[in-house]
């Protein structure tokens, strides 16, 4: 509304009938992050209600892994996971782990830790990166995040020999030991991620547009993350520490010094504001566990060669880049998963989508859904 | 042991949970209810019938001593000859304590009451848990298909008696019988060898 009197006053007839629109987003659409769908019901460019439709991307991983060796399975966790490769399968060899009575040498265990916490970082890159796009950034945040991103892939490569689907982690250590000069490469990569975080932080963080577009847009109360059974930084951008990491610690997260970012608004702004800092506390832990690394044995010495777990079951949960990964694994005696279920983090974050994006504008639909940082092969699995 | 035993599921041996754990907790806030409660890898379990179920989540989330605010995981499971089971996952960010509820429901007659009016969170998981197994969560507001297609209503692909074999064999029938085979190439494909001319030399 303008209030210019050289301007004729703007009218409108209050008996004039509107009608709701619906707009469909996806599946195949840039701003949807893969194959998701979603049926936003418009009036004017306000969002009254939103229907969204997975499942485009259901490979019935679960199904596949019942049928396979403990050790085949693994490779499942890369293609679930895309963007944390190592924290899947760090949650998935330790439930096997915790069944079969497996315990890992010290090395393999900080070769897990630093790995995953490197994927931790790569995956944050990702999410600034395509954040700042879906923004209108254009280019310029996704180039630079992938600059890092390229760094830690190449040192993955390097490690397991692969730049994406790694399959590294095996139940009771790692499949092999790293390259010579591995702690040298790890300590540049971290030097390079924090260059790449301080570019970010200038591009993104102070800018005055990227402000308007995020702040207070798809707040979630503290109350209403946990009915929604939402983690990682969204639960955490709404003001509860907490990180499982710290709270149930798990591997040998408890022998290190981090600070867990917390936001006060739980709006889209902190959700980035603290994916950013968790890549500098994810630096601080790689730093402190290369200086602690022990030289030794990678896998245990008595490893069974067709692994038999004994009856049982565990729900095994890592704090991963996107929230609470958990692996719900039921043995029974045989040397194939009986149930093998994957609590998907992005799985529940993206429930929350709806509750978020009501009665905002449709342009930030697609700022909330960036927010959250989904994972379409780790929703649909 | 036999082969025939090895390849026979076995049944997990039932460990007690330590005096004062959670499971306590709820006989206290339940007299009278009948349950198993055992000693999982991590956390403890009870096991627990279809019609109690509900009142014990209910229990589960509003019982000042329990206070189990977050539902972690929701899912389904199939014994075979034992029936179907829903497993709840849950944590209390108050006393964070963990526990598992499993909850018996006869295969032939798969429905229990839905936990959506508890937690928002197990809308999409129920709703999944009826694609996979064909468990139906009565008092669910809106239990239709999310990852399998909108038709798929009566074939549900995590049960044990829908095995993946078959599937693979059927694939193989419309993909054609020699696909896969050595030297195989598909006709029509523009590779065939073009059968030598008479009289020319080979």
């Amino acid at each position: 509304m303008t209030n210019d009197p050289d301007l004729p006053a703007m009218t409108y007839d209050p008996e004039l009938e509107t009608i709701d629109l619906n707009i469909n987003i996806g599946p195949q659409h840039p701003a949807t992050h893969g194959v998701f769908r979603m049926v936003l019901v418009v009036d004017g460019e306000r969002v009254e209600d939103l229907v969204p439709h997975i499942g485009y991307m259901h490979r019935g991983a679960e199904k596949l892994s019942e049928h396979m060796d403990y050790r085949q399975a693994i490779g499942y966790q890369d293609r679930t996971e895309y963007l944390a490769q190592f924290n899947a399968e760090l949650c998935y060899v330790q439930a096997v782990e915790k069944l079969a009575g497996l315990v890992p040498p010290e090395r393999a265990e900080y070769i897990r830790v630093i790995l995953a916490e490197l994927n931790r970082i790569s995956s944050h890159f990702m999410f600034l990166g395509a954040f700042g796009t879906d923004l209108g950034v254009f280019g310029t945040s996704f180039t630079y995040a992938f600059r890092e991103r390229e760094n830690l892939l190449d040192l993955f490569e390097e490690v397991s020999g692969d730049r994406l689907m790694y399959a590294y982690f095996r139940p009771g250590g790692v499949a092999w030991d790293v390259p010579h000069n591995f702690v040298e490469r790890v300590k540049w990569v971290c030097d390079q991620a924090l260059i790449g975080a301080k570019d970010l932080d200038t591009l993104l963080t102070d800018n005055e547009i990227f402000i308007a577009r995020t702040l207070n847009i798809g707040k979630l109360s503290i109350e209403d993350a946990i009915d929604f059974g939402a983690s990682g930084p969204v639960l955490r951008a709404c003001g509860l520490k907490f990180d499982l990491r710290r709270d149930e610690p798990y591997s040998i997260y408890d022998r290190f010094d981090f600070d867990i970012p917390v936001g006060s608004n739980g709006d889209s702004y902190d959700r980035y504001l603290v994916r950013l800092e968790e890549i500098r506390q994810s630096v601080r832990i790689v730093r402190q566990a290369i200086d602690q690394m022990p030289d030794g044995p990678i896998l245990p010495e008595k490893l069974p060669r067709a692994l038999r777990p004994a009856a049982g079951e565990v729900y095994m949960r890592c704090e991963n880049p996107r929230g609470e990964y958990g692996i719900y694994l039921i043995s029974r005696g045989s040397t194939q998963p009986y149930r093998l279920r994957i609590r998907s983090s992005s799985f529940c974050n993206l429930a929350a989508l709806k509750h978020m994006t009501v009665g905002h504008y449709v342009a930030d639909a697609v700022t909330i859904l960036g927010s959250i940082d989904i994972v379409l092969c780790e929703v649909d699995r | 042991m036999s082969p025939e035993d090895r390849r026979r599921p076995q049944e997990a041996t039932i460990v007690a949970p330590p005096p004062g754990s959670v499971a306590d907790l709820f006989a206290e806030a339940l007299p009278g209810l009948e349950m198993t409660p055992m000693q999982g890898a991590l956390d403890v379990i009870i096991q627990i019938g279809r019609d109690d179920a509900h009142r014990v989540l209910e229990a589960a989330k509003h019982n000042d001593k329990l206070a189990f605010d977050f539902l972690r995981n929701l899912s389904g499971v199939d014994y075979e000859e034992q029936g179907l089971e829903v497993v709840y996952h849950l944590y209390s960010f108050k006393h964070r304590h963990n526990i598992t509820i499993r909850a018996k429901v006869p295969a032939e007659d798969a429905r229990i009451q839905s936990a959506t009016d508890l937690w928002r969170a197990a809308d999409w998981h129920e709703r999944e848990a009826r694609d996979m197994f064909g468990i139906d969560f009565e008092g669910h507001p809106n239990l239709v298909p999310i990852l399998l297609p909108d038709d798929m209503l009566d074939h549900f692909p995590l049960r044990k008696d829908n095995p993946l074999a078959p599937l693979e064999e059927w694939q193989g029938e419309i993909l054609g019988p020699k696909m896969g085979d050595a030297g195989y190439i598909p006709p029509g494909s523009g590779f065939e060898a073009t059968p030598a001319a008479e009289g020319e030399e080979a």
